[in-house]
């Protein structure tokens, strides 16, 4: 197959950009800037228009007068084209759409006390709007033919954002953060996946469809409901309820804890803390905690990301536990001939290779190597990393998947998603009173 | 009345679907045929939703072992509907399509000559099943051949 499309789009899309680069730089967009308090972003808006201008318009010549052959070359340069897409969407709402918001926000004036105002209430942040435009285009619209294939690379983005944000820890942040994930995850993953299975169990509900609820709901979400349907031989209405679910609690949930820390005034690492073990998906922790504390030193993303991240590392332990657990109950059943997943390969292919690119970054950060002028610059690039790969992300929210949910596990995944949402709240506001 | 010679069937297995078999086998005529379609929803295409962990490995892994449980699920059912086909003496074939239910309808219905097209109706609510509805409107406003909804079971 060929996945190169023979479109002028790219090549527009990087003359658009260059375009506005040559306007911001030249001065001639000046009264925008100035109306929308941009002015500080202008070098910034100069420099990616020209370079990512440039290559979309290098890549949009070939696309559209190249000869294309199936091969990787193929497969890769096609994807350029739906980057750049997303990273257009991206560049819109940070430098346009967002000020834009806080602008209308502030005329409308303070709305919770004297210093928050209706965007901050709500959350409605480059970040959130990111991931409502892709969103509202994939369900509303479409993904455009030439850029579908460029789509995934938003996956690419959040990793390489996660592999960046190890150079903002010291090392005594990091030993304090791992440490009360661990023990926060450990609780909470094991006491949901429990939860689910008890409550599975007493109503009488599937082997394979608890079992693959209870990665979802209990681990990370999609990812560890995708991991798991396999291994518990989930059948395809299954699949389709706790995907359906874990999705819709997912997407409330990014739009409503921003809402409820702010109302509580949680400080960022209580809200990181809450947001990194409430939320069900692990991308949408990502969301919620950009969407909390969306620009400054990114202390909530920091902390909500080592909760992820710990979340990722039981991934692999999970999913080997459930196809054991999942064998034994079957055959306690009396099925016969329950085959077990083959566990080694298992581990091998859920370990989270990105987090060791996220430990290099923190041990050479720990060596002195980046110098404090670095810093800001690495911190700017997460902010573009997980702002181009949660408007992506949104891009891949589809509501056809999630109305697929319903049937026992909507009832159990609610009940418990609620359950834990609430209680780690209730824990992170007794116990966790320091910040970063 | 077993007047049809040639029917299109969508059916995908829910009770609602069944019910469609039933009126297709009494509708048609003695060594009529009935085509079947069985199409898989393009929701499936969300379902990898917002999964950014998983390697490409797992994903296609997940890929193939969906694409097995729909295959196993509707191999299962279109046995059935065939061996009932052969019972009656009717003809029979099987199409399995991927997208939209209306849209894959009014297209296979399109490229055949077809007396009747029937479907089921809408599973009522709190009946578990796919949230895939089948569109009536677009299906009625591109069908050529008349189009026979039965009604759900027990209603």
């Amino acid at each position: 197959m060929v996945y190169t499309r023979k479109s002028p789009a790219l090549l527009i899309l990087g003359v658009i950009l260059l375009v506005h680069g040559f306007l911001i730089g030249g001065g001639y967009l000046g009264g925008i800037l100035k109306y929308l308090g941009i002015e500080k972003a202008a070098a910034e808006m100069t420099n990616l228009s020209y370079a990512f201008g440039g290559i979309a318009a290098i890549f949009g010549l070939w696309h559209w007068f190249g000869s294309h052959k199936e091969g990787r070359l193929d497969y890769y340069s096609s994807s350029v084209a739906g980057g750049t897409f997303i990273l257009f969407l991206a560049m819109i709402v940070k430098w346009y759409l967002d000020p834009w918001v806080a602008v209308v926000s502030h005329a409308i004036g303070p709305v919770a006390g004297p210093r928050f105002y209706l965007h901050q209430v709500l959350g409605l942040n480059y970040i959130v709007l990111g991931i409502v435009l892709g969103m509202l285009i994939v369900n509303v619209f479409r993904i455009p033919d030439w850029a579908q294939n460029g789509v995934r690379l938003s996956r690419l983005g959040l990793k390489s954002g996660v592999i960046l944000l190890g150079t903002l820890y010291s090392v005594t942040e990091l030993a304090k953060l791992g440490q009360l994930s661990v023990v926060m995850i450990g609780v909470f993953v094991l006491g949901s996946m429990w939860l689910v299975l008890l409550i599975g169990a007493r109503r009488k509900a599937s082997n394979s469809m608890v079992g693959v609820l209870s990665a979802g709901v209990g681990v990370c979400g999609v990812s560890a409901a995708v991991a798991a349907a396999p291994v518990v031989k989930a059948t395809s209405e299954e699949i389709a309820y706790t995907i359906g679910t874990v999705l819709v609690f997912g997407v409330i949930c990014m739009f409503l804890f921003p809402i409820i820390g702010h109302t509580l005034g949680m400080n960022y690492t209580q809200f990181g803390a809450w947001a990194g073990t409430g939320i069900l998906n692990s991308a949408q922790v990502a969301g919620a905690s950009l969407a909390y504390q969306p620009t400054g030193n990114l202390e909530t993303l920091k902390v909500g990301e080592i909760f992820n991240i710990t979340r990722v590392l039981f991934l692999p332990i999970i999913v080997v536990w459930l196809a054991v657990w999942y064998v034994r109950r079957e055959t306690a059943a009396g099925a016969k001939n329950v085959q077990m997943a083959n566990t080694g390969q298992i581990i091998f292919e859920k370990f989270p290779v990105f987090v060791l690119g996220f430990i290099l970054m923190f041990a050479l950060t720990s060596t002195g190597i980046f110098t404090p002028k670095m810093i800001p610059f690495f911190r700017a690039w997460i902010v573009w990393l997980f702002a181009f790969g949660l408007t992506g992300l949104g891009m891949q929210i589809t509501f056809a998947a999630m109305r697929q949910t319903g049937g026992e596990p909507l009832v159990i995944g609610s009940v418990v998603g609620i359950i834990k949402a609430v209680l780690s709240l209730i824990v992170v506001l007794l116990l966790v009173r320091e910040s970063i | 009345m077993r007047d049809a010679h040639a029917i299109l069937l969508a059916s995908h297995g829910t009770p609602g679907a069944r019910a469609a078999e039933q009126a297709a086998f009494d509708q048609c005529a003695a060594g009529g045929r009935v085509h079947q379609l069985v199409v898989v929803p393009d929701f499936w295409k969300g379902m990898l939703g917002d999964d950014w962990l998983n390697n490409a490995a797992v994903h296609i892994r997940f890929g193939r072992y969906v694409e097995s449980q729909l295959e196993r699920e509707i191999v299962e059912h279109a046995t059935q509907v065939e061996a009932e086909a052969k019972r009656r003496g009717l003809g029979y074939s099987c199409e399995l399509r991927f997208g939209k239910p209306a849209e894959c309808l009014a297209a296979v219905a399109a490229a055949g000559d077809y007396d009747v097209v029937v479907v089921g109706s809408p599973r009522p609510k709190g009946v578990p099943g796919y949230r895939s509805r089948l569109a009536i409107e677009t299906l009625v406003k591109t069908l050529k051949a008349p189009l026979l909804v039965v009604p759900y079971p027990g209603r």
